[in-house]
């Protein structure tokens, strides 16, 4: 059983890992596309992957440490954990509403509508996936209207990606009570950031 | 019903259309009332981007006679419109105009 929960999560931080070189890859590439066009809301989204890369390696150093200062028998690292685990998620829901006021429709809520939900995560409690799920719940709604309205294929993979994240966060609700469902949430994710790559590789290709 | 393309254009954009025409017209080149035409600009402004474009060494311009003039794509022109067609395939899959 430990054996298996080691190999777990070895491969939780390895798709951790990939998941935010990627992310990392989309905010460079959206950081270039603003200074190029100068478009705000390519800033916003460089943003927002840049905090989702940030959160996903913060976690991963953050758990080795765990495990580094656990072997120790330090009595911190239950700690830190917790304090990881709780920015992990903070700054998630972070990311998430800056993807939200990034990919909004042209006429819609005011920035100070949007900087009221940066708030979010720190107004209630991060732990609660439910507030992830809301806002990617919106970040979804504006993925498929921008795809049904370009029918683009490009559009198509972001859907589809912003769809999976929603779905990871959805499964990682009874994942607090099974283990099978925490790596079922962390693989779907992991999709869900394969399909961003997917786009990316191909809008810079074709 | 409101047409659902966009009211406002960027500079970028309206550079961008300008090459494009340019573009379009091959190796004869462009003269300013195509470029006018296919950007849809007013006059004052054709003149203030092309004097840009020319400056930045994204299109060329070259005398035919003492009254007209035509423009080509540079390769810097050229390599600036690949990049920029890869970065609008990118913002049109968040749904983000540019």
């Amino acid at each position: 059983m430990q054996s298996w929960l080691a190999s777990l999560i070895r491969l939780d931080l390895l798709l951790e890992s990939v998941a935010g070189l990627i992310a990392l890859a989309i905010s460079h590439y959206a950081n270039k596309a603003y200074q190029l066009t100068e478009q705000k809301r390519l800033s916003d989204l460089s943003s927002g992957f840049i905090v989702l890369s940030a959160a996903m390696f913060g976690r991963v150093i953050g758990t080795i440490y765990f495990f580094i200062l656990s072997g120790d028998g330090s009595g911190n690292a239950n700690l830190m954990m917790a304090v990881v685990t709780i920015a992990y998620g903070a700054m998630k829901i972070m990311a998430y509403v800056l993807f939200a006021i990034s990919t909004r429709p042209t006429k819609s809520p005011t920035l100070e509508g949007g900087m009221v939900l940066l708030a979010l995560p720190v107004l209630v409690d991060p732990n609660l996936d439910l507030v992830a799920i809301l806002v990617l719940i919106v970040v979804v709604i504006q993925a498929l209207m921008n795809y049904m309205s370009t029918r683009s294929k490009y559009a198509a993979y972001v859907l589809a990606g912003f769809t999976l994240l929603l779905l990871s966060h959805v499964v990682a609700i009874p994942a607090q009570t099974q283990l099978g469902g925490y790596a079922l949430s962390q693989v779907v994710q992991f999709l869900g950031f394969i399909f961003f790559l997917v786009m990316l590789v191909k809008a810079g290709k074709e | 019903m409101m047409s659902p393309r966009r009211s406002y254009r960027s500079k970028v954009r309206i550079l961008v259309d300008m090459m494009r025409t340019i573009k379009g017209e091959g190796e004869h080149g462009a003269g300013p009332t195509k470029i006018l035409y296919g950007a849809n600009l007013s006059y004052d402004r054709l003149t203030q981007y092309l004097e840009e474009l020319v400056e930045k060494e994204l299109i060329s311009e070259t005398e035919v006679d003492a009254e007209s003039r035509v423009y080509h794509l540079t390769t810097k022109g050229n390599d600036f419109l690949q990049e920029f067609t890869k970065v609008e395939r990118f913002s049109e899959a968040f749904g983000i105009e540019i």
